[in-house]
């Protein structure tokens, strides 16, 4: 493997031929970095009717720098540093030349051409390089084309498949959502599209908070009909990741977003009423979860909030004025019932029958937090629980979270 | 809820690296091609080895790697690993395992302890499709042996699984059997979910 700096010469060649393939094959969905041992393995594994090569052969004695088949393209790490040093110099050359002298070329290459092609080429090789996510969106800006916009996030995408957690990026396709909503309106598929990329990039991307979080911001460009929609498409996908907060935290964004229409609009009854059926499933699916999946806080933290807002929106009596918060809540019959099975839910979930795999203790654990949560928010709440627990009981419940969580118990507790 | 890998390895006092008897991963995660996929299949190798040679007999272990359980259960030797999600129950997995083990030794009795090559094993791809949904898993439990006292332990992290000073990161700088396209997507890996971290 060569190692060492390569001339001038070679990266302009090296560089050439990177933005050739780019041109080339607009299909590619898909950019690694590769090692150069693998180069070989690539060429079997891949199809072997399809004997298409990357046209540019290279020299004798110079190894393959990138594998381009079936719209796939590696890049080997070996030139990875000089090729990214070189083409993000070339990159704000043009850059220059864009400013001082507008789109004026005598040659078939426009200086806003010239930024495009290098800016994506550096873009590809480090994601978070700002300079030229800002060029090519003053570039956008320019355009009247849909189409542009919408190659754009296909380019993205691209960078997306290499660097899913790319804050730049994942912002890059926020402002080309904004700019298509502001120029052209939002058809409703793109957002839909987004919110399907957000589940994929997070499917195979653990951990990726950026992901998710530009998925709850889609929420804003939604309507009701498609937040519910979202909703009943994202249920399956959350049931089978209880682990991840993320997933259930953009189940309450959409949650939040029907609430909001609701008092928004001074929502009439029938609206509501829908609302309240979606609530009340909710409750009812994230309860067979708790039971199901022993010990998973982001399922008790979803239940935080769903009780909450059960009690203080749908238990209440009708009313379409939203409570004020801290003003005290009236229990009447139904939220008094609503609290009954709660209580109960903690209870059973507080016998620990045995500690192997930790899973009952963390069970009770998060019960308990969840419990005290409650009655921070709702201090009527601790009448009722002593009522039904007893001391005893209510004691215990304390000393599981003292054990485990005494900052939690302290910051809960104190007023 | 995944099951990534089942591995059924051969875990001898006598050879240092325990052998690999049987071996099915699910891939399907990475699509239909991608640029890491044989990568990966080596790291659930050597991942598997290192975690079963360090689960002695009558021990069950599950560790946390990156976004991976990795679940070990050694009886008399003979030792099932399980690569799962976060989100597949602990319980159900050694449920699983258990099962696994059990089935093994019907199917092959104790030939395996003369045993040193990978063979192909159906079981272990039906087990890997049916148990998909721990429910099935948990089923199991009503039919497993009720006194299972095997000791269990949790790690946090594969350093907790490791020697005193052993870290796994020159484990794999040193290992013979990683390419080096695979070391260095270990060193990438590791970067990329370095961002993030769970509180």
């Amino acid at each position: 493997m060569k190692q060492g700096p390569c001339s001038e010469e070679d990266c302009f060649s090296l560089l050439k031929q990177f933005e050739h393939i780019l041109e080339s094959d607009p299909l590619i969905d898909e950019v690694g970095f590769i090692h150069p041992s693998q180069f070989i393995m690539l060429d079997e594994e891949a199809s072997s009717s399809n004997v298409y090569q990357n046209e540019v052969q290279p020299n004798n004695g110079t190894s393959r720098k990138f594998w381009n088949k079936d719209h796939k393209l590696g890049i080997s790490t070996d030139i990875l540093v000089q090729l990214c040093k070189y083409a993000k110099h070339v990159f704000l050359l043009a850059l220059d030349e864009y400013k001082c002298h507008g789109n004026i070329s005598c040659s078939p290459c426009t200086p806003e051409s010239e930024v495009m092609k290098h800016s994506q080429a550096v873009l590809l090789l480090s994601s978070d390089f700002g300079t030229a996510w800002n060029a090519r969106k003053l570039i956008l800006s320019k355009k009247d084309q849909l189409s542009a916009f919408t190659e754009e996030l296909r380019l993205s995408g691209l960078i997306l498949s290499n660097s899913p957690k790319s804050e730049s990026t994942w912002s890059h396709r926020r402002w080309i959502i904004k700019m298509i909503s502001q120029r052209f309106s939002t058809p409703q598929e793109i957002i839909t599209k987004e919110s399907e990329l957000v589940e994929s990039i997070g499917e195979r991307s653990k951990m990726n908070y950026r992901a998710w979080y530009h998925r709850c911001w889609l929420v804003s460009y939604m309507e009701i009909e498609q937040v519910i929609q979202e909703l009943n498409k994202s249920k399956r996908w959350a049931g089978l990741h209880v682990a991840d907060s993320s997933c259930f935290h953009y189940r309450r964004r959409l949650m939040l977003k029907i609430l909001e229409s609701l008092y928004v609009k001074g929502g009439n009854a029938y609206d509501k009423s829908e609302a309240r059926k979606n609530w009340k499933e909710e409750l009812d699916w994230n309860k067979e979860l708790v039971e199901r999946y022993v010990g998973r806080e982001a399922l008790w933290l979803h239940r935080r909030f769903l009780s909450l807002n059960w009690i203080m929106y749908f238990a209440c009596n009708d009313s379409d004025v939203s409570p004020e918060p801290g003003e005290s809540i009236i229990i009447n019959e139904e939220i008094a019932i609503f609290i009954d099975n709660e209580i109960q839910l903690l209870e059973s979930s507080m016998t620990v029958p045995d500690t192997k795999f930790e899973d009952f203790q963390a069970q009770a654990l998060h019960a308990a937090v969840y419990m005290l949560w409650l009655t921070k928010k709702m201090p009527e709440l601790w009448r009722m629980l002593e009522e039904k627990l007893g001391t005893e009981k209510v004691k215990c419940v304390m000393s599981t979270i003292a054990l485990e969580r005494p900052s939690l118990l302290h910051h809960l507790v104190n007023v | 809820m995944k099951i990534t890998a089942l591995l059924v390895l051969k875990c001898d006092p006598e050879t240092p690296e325990p052998v690999i008897l049987a071996n099915v991963s699910d891939l399907s995660q990475f699509g239909k091609f991608s640029f890491y996929r044989s990568n990966f299949e080596e790291f659930i190798v050597f991942i598997a080895r290192t975690v079963a040679r360090r689960t002695p007999p009558g021990q069950r272990q599950s560790v946390k790697h990156e976004e991976y359980k990795v679940h070990a259960y050694n009886i008399n030797g003979l030792c099932a690993v399980g690569f799962m999600d976060d989100h597949y129950p602990v319980r159900s997995a050694f449920s699983l395992l258990n099962q696994v083990l059990d089935v093994y030794q019907k199917d092959y009795g104790d030939t395996w302890r003369f045993e040193n090559s990978s063979q192909p094993w159906p079981y272990l791809k039906e087990a890997s499709d049916k148990f998909r949904d721990p429910a099935e898993a948990d089923k199991l439990l009503k039919i497993q042996r009720e006194l299972d006292e095997t000791k269990i332990i949790l790690h946090k992290t594969i350093d907790g699984v490791l020697a005193r000073g052993e870290k796994l990161d020159s484990l794999v700088e040193k290992s013979s059997e990683l390419s080096l396209a695979s070391k260095m997507f270990y060193k990438q890996a590791k970067k990329t979910n370095s961002c993030c971290t769970l509180l």
